[in-house]
């Protein structure tokens, strides 16, 4: 083959695989979130994978401040989203979503009228594991609950990389709908490859009752919550 | 016609029968103001002023929730192993159970679903799938299986005695209020004689339920 035939065969292929990556629309789910009274709220959207409540977390995004959320998906089908906001209930919702489309959720939450019945994260810590040349992380939450109700939503989320984790309770629970423990919870994260950086790391819990703690963020310390009227 | 007129005359002495035999003539049934006045009072007030998230404080949009009761049977999707196919009795008594942390959710259950049946008038039953929410094939999937599960229960149970579409009529006769107590189909069904045993709260009874609102006109 020439050499101008082998560039113009390579152009062609080019071409056709550009317009070929140009036919796959993206899945992905949109959305606001919103106060009753039309308030844009930030927060957090994360996702479960499969039905709702099944505890199998996956992706999650920031809610900006004008309340709106894009979290792209590699494969349609069912999702649980799970939308918090400081100072409110969270609101879950199960999703379909097709293969190639992007669906569009609104979400309005109401607040917390008041703040008595929330659990509460303690604090947050990031530990090194020395003996493993810290390649391996553990984030550490202490969690309370005023009314001992905890469920298995005391939630991590990465924002670097997406990822969504519920965090290990302290000691067995026999099933999700029983009362989970307080204490303190963690993550083991692997570090081998990119080091933690405790800036990335956001925290939320809600309980059985739904009673949910503000979004704990950098510089990760809680703060009391305020009722919002 | 006449042939039409004859079946339709037929149904309608075997349900008054039915009706008869239940005992309903005379009582208040579902949709009695007293029961919705009550469902209405349990689903926008928490009884513990201390935590006073009620029903109403998240699902506070009337028109998101009229399509409820005729959602029901349909699959709860709780954590599992919890998530199964249930009444809306049953869905409204696992509800206040969490939410109230009622040690009873059996009267708060039944006048919630009275509320919302009430709610809900003129609504074109559906079950498994709410008005405006997405279609899950597995849950119908789930439900299918349920109707076939009740239909088999139905004909070891139930058939000797009374015939499934007449007992479907009566569906909407619950709950109810016999002798000063609420009482909804759930309850009535475990108190009803026969074998096995159907606990209000369970997927049996679900399933039975299940299967006879298939029995109704969409």
């Amino acid at each position: 083959m020439t050499r101008s035939a082998f560039v113009a065969v390579f152009t062609l292929l080019s071409v056709v695989l550009a317009f070929a990556g140009a036919g796959e629309a993206r899945t992905a789910i949109t959305g606001t979130v919103k106060s009753k009274a039309g308030q844009p709220l930030p927060g957090l959207a994360l996702l479960e994978k499969g039905e709702i409540h099944n505890n199998v977390w996956d992706r999650g995004v920031l809610v900006d401040a004008s309340g709106r959320f894009t979290i792209e998906l590699p494969e349609g089908g069912q999702y649980g989203l799970h939308v918090y906001s400081s100072g409110y209930i969270y609101a879950p919702q199960a999703v379909r979503v097709e293969a190639g489309k992007t669906l569009e959720v609104s979400v309005t939450l109401v607040p917390e009228p008041t703040r008595a019945n929330d659990p509460v994260i303690k604090r947050v810590g990031f530990f090194p594991w020395e003996a493993r040349q810290s390649k391996v992380t553990f984030v550490k939450l202490d969690v309370a609950d005023p009314n001992d109700d905890l469920g298995p939503q005391v939630m991590a989320f990465n924002a670097a990389t997406g990822r969504v984790y519920a965090m290990e309770p302290p000691r067995k629970v026999r099933t999700l709908k029983a009362n989970f423990p307080q204490g303190v919870y963690q993550l083991e994260i692997d570090t081998s490859q990119v080091p933690i950086n405790p800036r990335d790391w956001h925290f939320v819990i809600a309980d059985h009752r739904c009673n949910t703690t503000d979004i704990l963020s950098f510089p990760h310390e809680p703060k009391s919550p305020r009722v919002i009227r | 016609m006449a042939y039409d007129c004859a079946v339709t005359r037929g149904a309608c002495v075997r349900v008054a029968l039915l009706l008869a035999a239940l005992g309903l003539p005379g009582l208040a049934l579902a949709g009695s103001p007293d029961l919705v006045a009550e469902g209405e009072r349990w689903w926008t007030t928490s009884p513990d002023p201390a935590n006073p998230v009620a029903c109403a404080t998240c699902h506070w949009d009337a028109g998101a929730t009229r399509g409820w009761a005729a959602s029901f049977p349909k699959w709860k999707p709780l954590p599992p192993p919890a998530a199964r196919v249930m009444t809306l009795f049953q869905a409204n008594a696992e509800a206040v159970t969490r939410h109230y942390r009622l040690s009873d959710p059996r009267r708060a259950a039944a006048t919630i679903t009275a509320y919302l049946a009430a709610q809900g008038a003129g609504v074109p039953r559906s079950p498994g799938m709410s008005a405006g929410q997405p279609v899950f094939p597995k849950r119908l999937r789930a439900l299918a299986a349920s109707v076939e599960r009740g239909k088999a229960l139905y004909a070891r149970r139930c058939d000797a005695c009374h015939w499934a579409g007449d007992v479907a009529r009566t569906l909407t006769a619950y709950p109810r209020v016999v002798g000063g107590r609420i009482e909804s189909l759930e309850e009535y069904l475990e108190l009803h004689r026969g074998e096995p045993l159907l606990p209000w709260n369970s997927q049996a009874t679900a399933d039975l339920i299940a299967y006879l609102s298939e029995e109704l006109p969409r």
